[in-house]
């Protein structure tokens, strides 16, 4: 079974956008759940990127992530509700409990709501994120920049994945084993599946070693190479470059990404000079509706489109 | 560094030299005084029993041993020229490509292109370039529509190719396969094994295969190196492989060959086309078709298993699936059957459904007798450092003496042979379901014979054998057809999730061309599929058969007379 997080190729735009394109995009909604409050503004940010997870085909990565994320949620208002004692309006008294609030009030309700309703956003533009940027791509970009961590991630991109695999089919075989065998508990499980991640990943280091990665790309040893790359007078053209890595032609769709995300990005700024986050959980709650808030909050919804074909 | 030549038309593809090895903490070498030669352009197969050393010899040539496995190392070895004790895995990249049994540990990248591309990326070639070569070796291999696609979404056929692509994407000199074709169905294996021929001869790529099964790919060979308990035993052209097989291990016969061997027939065909074109020069009668015999149906009363009307919808990430289609299936007590049918035709979701791992969206499975499903990997089952560990009391004993392993209760499973630690894994799922000696109603296994040699295929029809005379139904999907000839009495063909046909096996197994066994293939007679009803038929052309019977006395009375020499 596929982790719904799982990268999918597909030829649309955010997928086919190059790596920066579309973490800009997505960045841009994380950026504003990290810098806002103001509750509208969230469920803007969420809107909008529901909408974008939706048209770039990744619904099954969206409702896993709303489920996880309001789940999350859930939890981090229960948590704030119990254990925050400031606000006025004051719902339920718990009387003398140690380490709990005595008292329930809306705005701690609300103040737990804002912080959840923030990892919800964040944690859906990473699965939008997860289910429509290819790794492959980023960590050839990052593979310069930082070779070593470039090649754990590799590794742990491809084991994860394997490794889930191998858990499951553990269960299986958990599940299968006969009443009169000795039960298989969390601990033996765990063992197993630790012992065999490690035969699977010197299985994996073996095949990386075996494509060569232990060679340096920008230093072969002398020799090294038997069958030289062409070089010669072949000209290759852009698209052709381009294409290396990847079946498709550049993306049309990165100057789109790139001025949405800017767009939301410098939307988000303004909205905060003029006082579009304006929010206050206690002592009494008060949520800003202005037009900037407004402008802002549809801003952020109309953006999700961008993922859209055409 | 050690000093390269430039490779030429007369350097060798590989040079052994006494190459002796051993693994790290191992006492007994893997190799010993290994010594090989194979000139540029040949497709050699590499043929022994399981633990011979095949897989070592590989492992040394791609500069894996001991570059990465570490352990004693004398002799010499050069891939291309190259020497391949001084440079490791990486620089001989180039040079050498390798494909290993398990696709699944050998693709590092998320999607296709990228895992291609990448060896040409490490080598630092040009992203012009890279794109040509992806291009091309895609076309080659027939997969340019994979390219776009993520690895975890191929089945095993393709993420087989895909890895081939990659190590051929770097154009080496020489190949070397480890049972590509284990995980593959007759299908996908039988493509594999003519696309490597192919390869061979249009782009002069010398291949190294490791191979089991090898019915499957001798006639493609242009020679034969035996290996036995880590020496070169035999090194030759597959017809005097064939001969020599005969008598020092007959276990590494093919099935026409020994058929022509019960026959008298000289000389030992390579392949089916070799086999009809020798019988028809030798003039041997070929004899009328005999009739086919239904498989008995003695009504629902022994039935343990039935699956009616039975759909089931698999998620793999877009959205479900339909993965089997109103599937009707009957198993009887003490009835053999072979499940069978390509990658992805529904047969591990169909036993997986038996057993309750998975929930059917329509119609239902009935098992009412109870049931044992041994999956692909019987290692998943052993999680503990004792056997007796795994299966205490009274009622795992019972379940080790089933199988026949009730001395090894104070054994490391993982100190087991392969066959040993498959009857141990089957021991675990029946624990609890023996009651007072009878066994459960149903055992499933899901295709166990990967990886094995014939000595142990005999060995588990052996087992199943016994399993059946006790009452208990056979339910085992495979995509081994000889190893079904072997064992079933009844073989149902899934494809695309339906059940597209279910009869005696004498009677599926014949007269196709993928799902047929060799003898069936080269005598074209329908309900003759074992080497024996073949010699039965050649020798007297108005003789009926007795089917899977014959064959199974046949692998009883090769087995006696093996412990008897």
């Amino acid at each position: 079974m596929r982790s719904p997080f799982a990268y999918s190729p597909r030829p649309w735009p955010l997928q086919t956008a190059s790596p920066s394109a579309a973490v800009a995009y997505l960045g841009s909604f994380a950026a504003v759940a990290f810098a806002y409050s103001n509750p509208i503004v969230l469920i803007a940010a969420g809107l909008g990127l529901v909408v974008a997870g939706r048209l770039a085909g990744a619904r099954a990565a969206v409702r896993a992530a709303l489920w996880m994320g309001l789940t999350l949620a859930l939890l981090i208002v229960l948590v704030n509700a119990l254990v925050v004692s400031r606000g006025e309006t004051v719902l339920l008294r718990l009387g003398d409990v140690p380490l709990l609030s005595d008292v329930v009030t809306a705005e701690a309700l609300a103040a737990g709501a804002v912080i959840g309703l923030r990892a919800a956003v964040v944690t859906i533009a990473f699965a939008v994120y997860s289910a429509c940027v290819d790794p492959d791509r980023v960590l050839r970009a990052l593979r310069p920049l930082a070779r070593r961590s470039a090649l754990t991630a590799t590794l742990v991109s491809r084991l994860v994945p394997v490794a889930a695999a191998d858990a499951s089919r553990l269960r299986d075989a958990a599940r299968l084993r006969g009443p009169g065998a000795a039960p298989v508990g969390r601990a033996p499980l765990a063992r197993r599946l630790l012992a065999g991640s490690l035969d699977r990943s010197v299985d994996v280091a073996a095949t990386l070693e075996l494509r060569g990665y232990s060679l340096s790309p920008t230093n072969p040893e002398p020799g090294a190479t038997f069958s030289p790359p062409i070089r010669g007078t072949t000209r290759f053209t852009r698209e052709g470059r381009a294409r290396a890595g990847s079946p498709r032609l550049r993306s049309r769709y990165d100057r789109r990404f790139y001025a949405v995300g800017a767009a939301v990005l410098v939307a988000a700024i303004a909205g905060k000079l003029l006082g579009a986050d304006a929010f206050s959980e206690y002592p009494a709650l008060a949520v800003g509706l202005g037009l900037s808030t407004l402008t802002l909050s549809a801003l952020l919804v109309l953006a999700g489109l961008a993922p859209r074909h055409g | 560094m050690a000093e390269l030549s430039s490779p030429t038309r007369s350097t060798p593809a590989l040079a052994v030299e006494s190459l002796t090895y051993a693994y790290p903490e191992s006492a007994a070498p893997a190799l010993c005084e290994v010594s090989l030669e194979l000139a540029a352009g040949e497709l050699a197969l590499l043929a022994g029993r399981s633990a011979c050393g095949k897989s070592t010899l590989l492992r040394a040539a791609c500069g894996l041993v001991p570059h990465f496995h570490g352990g004693e190392i004398d002799g010499r070895i050069a891939v291309a020229g190259i020497d391949a004790l001084a440079c490791g895995p990486g620089q001989l990249a180039s040079a050498v490509g390798y494909l290993a049994q398990d696709p699944e540990t050998q693709v590092v990248s998320t999607t296709v292109a990228a895992e291609i591309e990448l060896p040409l990326e490490m080598r630092g070639d040009a992203a012009g370039a890279r794109a040509r070569a992806v291009e091309e070796v895609a076309l080659a291999l027939a997969i340019p529509h994979l390219l776009g696609r993520a690895v975890d979404t191929l089945s095993g056929g393709e993420l087989q190719r895909v890895a081939l692509a990659a190590a051929l994407v770097t154009r080496p000199q020489l190949v070397l396969l480890d049972e590509p074709t284990s995980q593959l169905d007759p299908v996908a294996g039988d493509e594999l094994v003519w696309l490597l021929r192919r390869l061979n001869e249009e782009w002069g790529v010398t291949i190294l295969l490791a191979e089991h099964r090898l019915e499957r790919c001798l006639a493609a060979a242009d020679r034969v190196v035996a290996m036995e308990s880590g020496r070169v035993a035999f090194d030759g052209a597959p017809r005097e492989f064939l001969a020599w097989a005969q008598g020092a291990d007959t276990a590494l016969e093919t099935p026409a060959a020994r058929l022509f061997s019960l026959c008298g027939i000289e000389p030992l065909p390579v392949g089916v086309r070799d086999a009809r074109q020798t019988l028809r020069r030798t003039g041997v009668a070929h004899p009328p078709h005999p009739a086919g015999r239904r498989v008995s149906d003695s009504g629902s009363a022994d039935r343990i298993l039935q699956a009616k009307a039975l759909w089931v919808a698999l998620d793999a990430g877009e959205g479900p699936r339909d993965v089997l289609h109103d599937v009707d299936l009957a198993v009887r007590r003490g009835e053999r059957v072979a499940l069978m049918g390509r990658n992805g035709a529904g047969k591990s979701t169909l036993l997986r459904t038996a057993a309750s791992l998975v929930d059917p969206v329509r119609g239902g499975v009935d098992a009412p007798a109870g049931m044992a499903l041994l999956t692909q990997n019987p290692s998943d089952y052993l999680v503990r450092e004792r056997v007796g560990d795994e299966l205490p009391g009274e009622a795992g004993l019972a379940a080790l003496r089933v199988v026949g392993l009730e001395h090894a209760l104070d054994a490391d499973p993982r100190d087991l042979s392969g066959g040993e630690r498959q009857r141990l894994a089957l021991a675990i799922a029946l624990a609890g379901r023996i009651d007072g000696g009878e066994l459960p109603g149903l055992v499933a296994l899901d295709e166990p014979t990967r990886g094995m040699d014939r000595a142990r295929k005999d060995d588990l029809v052996g087992l199943i054998e016994d399993l059946a005379n006790r009452g208990v139904g056979l339910l085992v999907a495979t995509h081994d057809v000889e190893f079904a000839a072997a064992f079933a009495e009844r073989v149902v063909l899934m494809g695309e999730g339906v059940v597209i046909a279910d009869g005696p096996a004498a009677e599926i197994l014949s007269g196709g061309w993928y799902f047929a066994t060799e003898v069936s293939r080269v005598l074209d007679l329908p309900g003759v599929v074992t080497p024996k009803q073949g010699a039965a038929a050649l020798k007297n052309p108005s003789a009926d058969f007795a089917f899977s019977s014959a064959y199974r006395n046949e692998r009883r009375s090769q087995r006696e007379e093996g412990e008897g020499d």
